[in-house]
């Protein structure tokens, strides 16, 4: 460990790594903000005089070494650079998830004891106050956009740009002090801590120090070979362990820039404008993007069509392998280059990925239609395999090894291990130091070698030593005959379609499986557009018997590639039903981001369940609804239950041979 | 600055709002209106006032001629009776180009969109009059004019971003939903700094959440650019919450002034509003 | 190449001057019809009306000369002078503002908000009252115009394409002027209309009324400018057209030829008419050398309108016009 402080030449924290960049690269763009309009670019010189004003503002208004500051809004460079600011006063940063309810955010607020908060706008001042005077050691909260919030009392706010300024004015008062606690930052200090979302159970505070952070950012830089010329769009939530990794541990390593969108809305708008050169994006928004293409092509002209479909096919067959740099035919090379004239050029121009060099997903299993569709295009897109305790990076692919079903190989610094029942372990300078006052899940993750358990079930694979994941370790179960159930396998692949938005296998201990299934409404409802089928919401369009059709075949067509493999083969679908409202994150039906809560939905739709199993046809519900503001209310809905047809299961022999490979 | 403002202002020249706002003297007047459409009383014999920084409501049963007054400020209708008093002028009989031209914008509660252009070009003909270049001026002196579509578009991207909108900057309304639509409308009113901003229903046809959006941004269009605001709402929850005062009409005539607690323990007032059912 | 092929070429290129011409006048058309919804039966007569105007300006004929020598018993035709070009085609366009400016004010200000039938009826009778007054006023006799435009055959490229393909091309040197002229014209037109404060009200005009009177547009300025644009456009089209075949009556004429031009292109649309104008230009062109021997010919007197017409069946709203969706 001692070297690799060396291989980093000092610089052991990110305030270091900030000062390194307004001497090497002080001209050169660090952020880009959308506003107004416009592109506004901060040079790393200009940040780093934006972070010291900051920071002596904080030290002004009694900052101590050793606090929490709670960051909360969306990704904006002004709260970037008070993450910084918090760690060169010898503070700790902690990014909240920005669409949290007021409750959720007073559990993290009161866990940490945060004396601070640093947040966007006047909704999250409000949800703030909401919960402040249960908060016991919280004083002050700052403030960057001071629209509407004028006629608040000002006796525990303050506007960021005025603590800026007032930084500034004590500045001979306090750079001595600032000084003194930016050097007193090494590489044991914690330079973050995130909270888990958490697929069970409350958040737990993941503390990551700066030899975490700064580790995994250089081997991951080199790794890709990332440089200062790279440019990045920061629109994943800040307070998760990725964005946290991208748009500050590799964009101070290695001095890139980091462009903030101008609301969420416009995202894939200014995902054109911007063009990065390195992307990141969950499964979730690769598929939106593939959708809205293929929407738009269903409506595009029959000439333009025809070319779209030629040209793919082409990609499709040709596009992966000159990506990998394998031979290929002259006239599929001819081809392929006509291609990138009139449709893969002008498709990766309006998607924004003309300039990309490496993309990464992560976080669930990508469809491979989804995944070679990218591919094909000549986009770099990988998949690498990470947790907020891995910071990050657990297996990565390498260029040239790149495969829609396996996360890779494992990361620079990553040693890999695979326990008796299959659950993938791991140990790497970037595993977390605790978790915050929670001394008996820290034990139970990481033991004393340094070994993390990671949760998930998995196998490295003979040949290629890529790992696969099969699913969350404690929900591969036993089917009532002994074979396994792995029901996120399934599932992913019924995710894998466009019409469908999620899914949630039930078998657990049962004879055969069953399904719960979420339409997704712009894909299904562009489709209801076009054959002419009117609905006034998602409600109705789920409960319609043509949607069921497709539905049916659609679980069909993944109960024949189930029937495939002999080890999961008793996983296929006997039953489903389509849900009558989209799972939601506000009845906490998933995460925030976006994982299915496996328990609760069992218990909220027990009937449901009770009747996917007892043969009826149909069954009358009513479910429990969550608005966005927190009021609730009722909806019910009558379903239809369908029967899905199955493949003749073939035995399971290979199964204890292909987990017990590792 | 506050201080200045409070020593130039006498007590009968304005008030202080519960939460803290100063409201100015008064902006426009209304003395004894009466229109007819025909033989028929639209209006009858209505005065009112409306100060510099209020949000000023008028209210009143469906068909009680909130609209038709909406219009007679706006110059889209000419009272037969009465005079219109505006920045301390009474105001000859008018166009409604020339009402826009004093600095007195509006939506409408139908919406009435440019549904050929996109939002931003919807949102930069409210800029239309500050456009000083004449044809010839703007052929010849192509700097100028330049530079004067930059300030324009300057002030339009602000209220953009005001009303978070920027993701449809590009989108031809025709294709918007319902509710932004209306905060388009608004938007181009708004891209006009109006002296005063007259608001026909701004919540017609609209869901509970669209309902406490538009809500916001008419207070934060008050409190962040001081405009003085007029509306016309039917459904009297919203008004008491948003408005300083409120002009209730019944049948034409006005029924009821003032502070949202003074109007709603108005005997009258209930009467007109228990007779008519919610809708 | 095969002799038909090469003059089925030349004939072509014939008709696309033609349509040139149809363009210019359906665009007069368009403009109105956009900002005002009115259909302007009269932009036929005003072309004439203009090159009248032109003609007489340029040549110092009196105005109105037949009733003041009929009334006051005088004997005078001329100012004895004649006038540059240029100049008389400004004074022109400043007779077709007024136009506009009348027209506005002593029949269309009084006809706010009625029917578009009646609209149009009052364009008929504008369109006869404004042929009556132009024989009035310049005299009813075919004019020659002359503005110094270059006639007759394009030598070069006759004798290009002779060395080429052994066949000279006959292509009029006006009709080579007409397209440049229409070109431009085009170009200013949509330069206006997108990029100057007043382009940008007549859109909003066009697209609503109300909202355009919000925001401070005045209806009545937008439309005099309009119709001194529609003025404009109908000068250019008499001037190429009375440069052609002189000044006569029969000028108003190429107003109905505009119509199917319309029904091609959409009331609409700009790209539309010179499209449309264009499409029937050459069509007719086409369809008489390939078609007329074969059914007794003159078949340019209906080609246009039944072209309209089979269009009107399969895409009613025109190539380039607002899709017309029937929501029931």
């Amino acid at each position: 460990m001692a070297q690799s402080s060396q291989a980093t030449d000092g610089l052991t924290s990110i305030p270091a790594l900030l000062q390194r960049n307004a001497q090497v690269f002080a001209a050169k763009p660090a952020y880009r903000e959308k506003e107004f309009g416009i592109w506004q670019t901060w040079t790393w010189a200009d940040v780093s005089r934006e972070v010291d004003d900051l920071a002596l503002g904080l030290i002004n208004m009694g900052v101590n070494e050793g606090d929490f500051i709670a960051i909360i809004g969306n990704n904006r460079p002004h709260l970037y650079w008070s993450m910084v600011a918090a760690q060169s006063v010898g503070a700790i940063p902690v990014p909240l998830y920005q669409d949290a309810a007021a409750e959720e955010m007073a559990y993290v607020l009161e866990h940490c004891g945060a004396r601070f908060a640093i947040v966007e706008d006047q909704e999250q001042v409000d949800k703030v106050i909401e919960v402040q005077d249960r908060l016991h050691q919280f004083e002050h909260m700052i403030y960057l956009d001071p629209r509407g919030l004028r006629k608040y009392d000002h006796h525990r706010l303050h506007e960021l740009r005025h603590v800026q300024e007032q930084g500034r004015a004590a500045r001979d008062e306090f750079t001595p002090d600032l000084a003194a606690r930016r050097a007193k930052l090494d590489y044991a200090s914690t330079c973050v801590m995130l909270y888990t979302s958490g697929t069970t159970g409350k958040p737990k505070g993941v503390v990551l120090s700066n030899r975490n952070i700064i580790e995994s950012a250089r081997n991951s830089c080199d790794f890709d070979n990332l440089r200062a010329g790279e440019e990045v769009l920061a629109y994943l939530p800040m307070a998760w362990v990725g964005d946290f990794i991208f748009s500050i541990g590799q964009a101070y390593w290695s001095g890139f820039c980091v462009n903030c969108p101008e609301s969420t809305e416009t995202m894939q708008s200014d995902l054109r404008e911007i063009g990065p050169s390195y992307f990141f994006a969950p499964p979730r928004v690769f598929e939106g993007m593939l959708t809205s293409v293929m929407i738009r092509m269903e409506d595009a002209s029959p000439l333009k069509k025809w070319l779209f479909d030629r040209f793919m096919t082409v990609a499709k067959r040709v596009g992966p392998d000159i990506l990998d740099g394998k031979p290929v035919g002259m006239t599929d090379r001819l081809l392929y280059a006509l291609g990138q004239i009139a449709v893969y050029g002008p498709l990766k121009n309006t998607l924004g990925f003309s300039n990309i060099r490496v993309g990464y997903t992560a976080g669930e299993a990508i469809g491979p239609e989804i995944f070679s569709f990218y591919r094909s295009l000549g986009i770099n897109l990988k998949q690498l395999y990470g947790q907020t305790e891995a910071t990050v990076f657990i297996t990565v692919q390498p260029d040239g090894e790149v495969r829609a079903d396996t996360v890779g190989v494992p990361a620079p610094g990553v040693e890999l291990r695979i326990a008796d029942n299959g659950e993938v372990f791991y140990r790497s300078p970037g595993v977390f130091e605790y978790y915050y006052k929670n001394p008996e899940s820290t034990a139970s993750t990481k033991d004393a070698e340094g070994w993390v358990a990671t949760g998930d079930a998995g196998f490295i694979e003979p040949g290629s030593g890529h790992l696969r994941i099969i699913d969350r370790a404690k929900d591969v179960g036993k089917m009532a005959d002994g074979s396994l159930f792995a029901p996120k396998y399934v599932e992913n692949k019924l995710k894998f379609y466009p019409n469908i938005l999620e899914a949630v296998v039930f078998g657990n201990g049962r004879d055969r499986c069953c399904a719960f299934i979420n339409i997704d409404l712009q894909a299904v409802g562009n489709w209801a557009e076009r054959n002419n089928i009117s609905y006034s919401g998602y409600q109705e369009l789920a409960g319609h018997p043509k949607v069921l059709d497709m539905v049916q075949a659609h679980v069909e067509e993944v109960n024949a590639s189930v029937a495939a493999d002999p080890m999961l083969s008793g996983c296929q679908i006997h039953r489903f039903l389509i849900l009558h409202k989209e799972l939601d994150a506000d009845d906490g039906e998933m995460t925030r981001t976006r994982k299915v809560r496996r328990r609760i939905i069992e218990d909220k739709y027990a009937d449901l369940i009770g009747a996917l199993y007892d043969g009826s046809a149909q069954i009358a519900t009513k479910t429990e609804v969550t608005y966005e503001d927190g009021r609730k209310g009722y909806i019910s809905a009558t379903l239809t239950l369908r029967d899905a047809k199955v493949f003749p299961v073939t035995p399971h022999k290979m199964a204890e041979q292909k987990v017990a490979a590792e | 600055m506050n201080a200045q403002m409070n020593a130039l202002a006498q007590p009968q020249d304005g008030y202080t709002t519960a939460d803290g706002r100063k409201i100015g003297p008064v902006l426009m007047e209304m003395k004894n209106i009466t229109l007819r459409f025909g033989g028929v009383k639209a209006i009858t014999d209505i005065s009112f006032d409306i100060r510099e920084g209020e949000i000023r409501a008028i209210i009143g049963p469906n068909g009680a001629g909130k609209s038709s007054m909406l219009n007679v400020i706006s110059g889209f209708y000419v009272p037969q009776e009465g005079e219109v008093w505006y920045k301390g002028q009474k105001r000859p009989p008018m166009k409604p180009f020339q009402v826009a031209r004093l600095g007195i914008a509006r939506t409408f509660q139908n919406i009435a969109l440019f549904e050929g252009m996109t939002v931003l070009d919807n949102v930069m003909t409210g800029r239309l009059n500050h456009m000083k270049s004449g044809l010839i001026a703007q052929a010849i002196w192509k700097g100028r004019a330049e530079a004067e579509e930059v300030a324009n578009r300057e002030v339009v991207e602000k209220v953009i971003d005001f009303l978070e909108i920027q993701a449809i900057r590009k989108t031809p309304v025709a294709r918007l939903p319902y509710g932004l639509k209306k905060r388009v409308e608004l938007a181009r009113a708004l891209a006009a700094e109006p002296s005063l901003l007259l608001l026909d229903e701004p919540m017609a046809g609209m869901n509970v959440e669209e309902k406490e959006d538009m809500s916001r941004f008419i207070l934060d269009v008050n409190d962040e650019f001081g405009t003085t605001i007029c509306l016309i709402e039917h459904d009297m929850g919203v008004v008491m919450d948003l408005s300083d005062r409120v002009v209730v009409m019944d049948y034409g005539k006005k029924i009821g002034d003032g502070t949202p607690d003074d109007v709603r323990s108005n005997q009258a007032v209930i009467d007109a509003y228990l007779g008519v059912a919610h809708d | 190449m095969p002799e038909t092929l090469l003059y089925a070429i030349e004939v072509m290129t014939n008709g696309l001057m033609a349509g040139v011409l149809y363009a210019l006048v359906a665009l007069g058309f368009v403009l109105i019809y956009k900002a005002s919804g009115i259909f302007n039966y009269a932009q036929g007569v005003m072309a004439l009306f203009s090159a009248m105007t032109l003609v007489g300006i340029m040549e110092g004929r009196v105005p109105f000369s037949h009733l003041i020598n009929a009334v006051l018993g005088t004997d005078i035709h001329h100012f004895g002078w004649h006038l540059p070009a240029v100049l008389s085609i400004l004074m022109t366009m400043a007779v077709m503002v007024l136009l506009a400016w009348a027209v506005q004010r002593f029949i269309f200000r009084h006809l706010v908000n009625q029917e578009p039938i009646i609209l149009f009826m009052a364009t008929i009778g504008l369109a006869y009252f404004m042929e009556g007054f132009g024989d009035m006023m310049w005299g009813s006799d075919i004019k020659k115009l002359d503005v110094g435009l270059p006639q007759g055959m394009n030598s070069w490229i006759d004798e290009t394409t002779y060395g080429a393909f052994g066949y000279g091309f006959f292509i009029d040197n006006l009709d080579i002027v007409a397209a440049i002229v229409a070109a431009i014209l085009v170009a200013i037109l949509v330069a206006f209309s997108q990029y100057t404060k007043q382009g940008r009200a007549m859109r909003a005009v066009a697209d609503d009324h109300q909202a355009a009177l919000s925001v401070g547009i005045s209806l009545n300025f937008i439309w005099i400018m309009v119709w001194s644009v529609a003025g404009f456009v109908a000068l250019v089209a008499g001037v190429m057209w009375g440069a052609k075949s002189g000044v006569q009556f029969s000028l108003s004429l190429i107003a109905l030829k505009a119509l199917p031009v319309l029904m091609l292109g959409g009331f609409t649309s700009i790209p539309g008419a010179i499209v449309g104008g264009l499409i029937i230009g050459v069509g007719e062109k086409l369809f008489e050398f390939f078609i007329g021997p074969m059914i007794g010919g003159a078949t340019e007197n209906w080609f246009a309108y039944v072209l309209a017409l089979i269009f009107l069946v399969f895409r009613p709203q025109g190539l380039f016009g607002e899709k017309i969706i029937e929501r029931v």
